[in-house]
């Protein structure tokens, strides 16, 4: 029946929420199968256990009828975990044994860091596909240049006060110039929007530091005005406790606001990102990601790590399921980027067989 | 083969060149995957891909050419794939079973704690041992200039003192050959009496500890502990294990909980440093003992540490990284018997 709807309504835009089928009792297992080979095999395993964990994220990842799927190679993912435990090690060890060479690693590592972003992000779209059809990255190597090392490091010669250009930057280049087969995405994210959510946050923190400080400074104060201004012991007893209260107060506070800030930025990115003719939506609220985090962190604690991977169950969940595709149309007319279109993209598709560096 | 005729697995089909779904009915004839519907394809059963079994997810078929076959249900494919003698991995099989999940637990929790009691000591003393002394010098400098900075002023003692002592364990022999080179640096501290090694070969002495011990032989026994340090290279085979644990915990946590990570890092240290410890205080003993001093000033070191406790109020023995002062006496007086 939906199906002749569809088709004699074309126009009519309707909403594909994503689902997150995967359980935690099953990744649990996956979980911990891949934590005993990766220990025995001193973590060479590892890259097969990403692509096993990725392979089941994926195949979980509902919309509109269709799962996504997993191409990752782990040979590929292999090789770029050990470009990175060369490079974390080089600098470990520099560090270590000759502070001044650590300097120049450092400096190497910032010089190819993009190059290597720039890879990934190639890697990780290329080997995600869903109905047949293959994602993939088009940005340049020079623009992977300019948007994680030329304007941060500009952000840090302005103390900051650039970064929420750089961050609106970074969320452009990866969502603007990702396509699905040969739909491109677009990303309409204006600046002040971003500077008004950072604004936030800091208005928000400068402000709670504020009231937190005078409310225990005044707290800590009247106690003691009201013993007579002696300071005996009972009254610095006191006046530890309320400093305590506030510290903790204001480490609650800071957290709610981060989540809150998470959950803001997340909605306004995905909200402003389109993928042809189709938006997204993003409803997260902040007060359930708050809970949602407070609930993992004490389960993993009380559980001593055994719910860590129910815990990533939920988050990712909660994450991909607060997302809507509103189609408009149809999402059966995506062609894949082949034939005629690889020329385009081929070169870097070609050598980019895989590598995928994962910090 | 010939019940797989009648298995009909009805799906989607997508053919790698477009998102458009095609309507279809898998059957397999002949070793050969079959299409029927809005889509024909005959694709040899070596050809084709299937994803792997988890209870959740659909089960997938993919083709060379990246064209794929989604089931709508999941139950008629497995049915399918079990006619056709599909066998999973041995991984994925583990991964389905919670009673193989279960030995994997158990397996993971007993490599784990091997690997730290036996493996990891061992492996970090053999790489310590094989480190050149020059590079492991470099570890230590700085600390020095750091420390003078913030907690260390110079020296109050009088220069021929200073010198006495230091030509007095000069002139003791080490309990084994192969001691490292060592200087002595005497300092006044800010934090009270302290004594202590570092990687560079420096052996820290605070002007506090020697007017504490008030006794020349105790002060050499105070100085043997820490060329024992040295010599079994405790600080750098601690940067090793704590490297390791650092990096298991990574692969264990990820970074699900930087608190969760850093607990058990933090306790496996504190063990560690205890062990360290003890073997000083072996050596120190030992040294006393090939140069004819009685152990007793060993004793009188660790009785004016425990007086120092007991006056300040010792911290909980878990939690420090010195055994308390009592049970080093306890240890010491087990060896005089
Ligand atoms: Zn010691």
């Amino acid at each position: 029946m939906s199906a002749v709807f569809e088709s004699a309504v074309p126009a009519l835009a309707r909403e594909e929420r994503i689902e997150f089928t995967a359980t935690g009792g099953e990744y649990f297992r996956i979980w911990i199968v891949n934590l005993l080979l990766t220990i025995v095999t001193l973590g060479v395993y590892s890259a097969w256990a990403k692509v096993r964990r990725n392979q089941y994220f994926y195949a979980s990842t509902r919309l509109a009828g269709s799962t996504f799927e997993y191409h990752g190679k782990p040979l590929a993912i292999l090789r770029g975990r050990v470009v990175g435990v060369i490079l974390l090690g080089a600098y470990q060890a520099a560090l270590r044994y000759h502070p001044p060479t650590a300097g120049i690693v450092l400096l190497l590592i910032a010089g190819v860091m993009p190059w290597l972003v720039w890879k990934s992000l190639q890697f990780a779209l290329h080997n995600s596909s869903y109905r047949g059809v293959r994602f993939g990255f088009r940005g340049s190597w020079k623009g992977a240049y300019l948007y994680y090392l030329g304007l941060p490091l500009l952000a840090g010669l302005t103390l900051g006060l650039l970064y929420p250009l750089v961050h609106q930057r970074i969320k452009r280049f990866q969502h603007a110039e990702s396509r699905y087969g040969t739909t491109h995405f677009a990303f309409d994210a204006p600046v002040g929007q971003f500077y008004k959510v950072y604004g936030i946050l800091v208005g928000l923190l400068v402000l709670g530091g504020g009231v937190a400080f005078g409310v225990v400074a005044g707290l800590a104060g009247g106690v003691a005005a009201l013993n007579g201004g002696t300071a005996d012991i009972a009254v610095r007893a006191g006046q530890v406790l309320i400093v305590f209260a506030g510290v903790l107060g204001w480490y609650a506070f800071t957290l709610c606001v981060v989540w809150a800030f998470m959950a803001i930025l997340q909605n306004l990115i995905w909200n402003h990102t389109q993928l042809g003719p189709h938006r997204f939506r993003s409803t997260m609220t902040w007060p359930r990601l708050a809970g949602l985090y407070i609930t993992n962190t004490l389960a993993i604690v009380c559980t001593l790590g055994l719910f860590i991977p129910f815990a990533q169950v939920r988050a990712l969940k909660y994450r991909l399921e607060s997302t809507t595709l509103v189609v408009a149309g149809s999402l059966d007319d995506v062609v894949a980027a082949k034939g005629g279109d690889v020329n385009a993209v081929g070169e870097s598709v070609a050598d980019l067989a895989g590598f995928d560096l994962a910090l | 083969m010939q019940g797989d005729a009648q298995r009909e697995v009805p799906g989607r089909y997508y053919d790698g060149i477009t998102s458009r779904a095609h309507r279809v009915v898998l059957r397999v004839e002949n070793g050969e995957a079959c299409l029927a519907g809005e889509a024909e394809r005959r694709v040899p059963l070596a050809q084709v891909r299937v994803s792997e079994r988890t209870a959740h997810a659909p089960r997938k078929l993919t083709f060379a050419d990246e064209a794929c076959f989604e089931p709508d249900q999941r139950a008629a494919l497995e049915a399918l794939l079990h006619a056709t003698g599909h066998r999973d991995s041995a991984v994925v099989r583990m991964q389905q079973s919670w009673r193989a999940v279960v030995i994997a637990l158990g397996t993971l929790l007993l490599v784990l704690a091997v690997g730290y009691l036996y493996v990891l000591p061992a492996g970090a003393k053999l790489a310590a041992r094989l480190l050149p002394v020059s590079v492991e010098r470099q570890l230590g400098q700085g600390l020095l200039g750091v420390l003078d900075r913030r907690v260390f002023d110079a020296s109050k003692l009088p220069a021929a003192r200073r010198a006495a002592l230091a030509q007095a364990f000069a002139r003791m022999a080490p309990p084994r050959d192969g001691a490292p080179p060592y200087q002595l640096v005497f300092r006044h501290s800010r934090i009270g009496p302290n004594a202590f090694a570092l990687p560079s070969g420096d052996i820290v002495l605070t002007d506090q500890l020697v007017e504490l011990l008030r006794d020349d032989h105790a002060i050499l026994a105070t100085l043997a502990h820490e060329l024992g340090h040295l010599h079994e290279r405790h600080l750098t085979r601690r940067l090793i294990q704590g490297s390791v644990v650092a990096a298991a915990g990574t692969v264990l946590f990820g970074d699900a909980s930087a608190l969760v990570a850093g607990l058990p890092a933090l306790a496996l240290d504190l063990r560690y440093s205890r062990e360290a410890e003890q073997e000083a205080d072996d050596y120190a003993a030992a040294m006393l003992r090939r140069n004819g001093i009685g152990l007793v000033h060993l004793e009188r070191l660790f009785t004016a540490l425990q007086e120092l406790e007991d006056e300040l109020g010792a911290p909980p023995p878990y939690l420090s990284s010195h055994p308390p002062s009592a049970e080093r006496l306890a240890r010491l007086r087990q060896q005089l018997d």
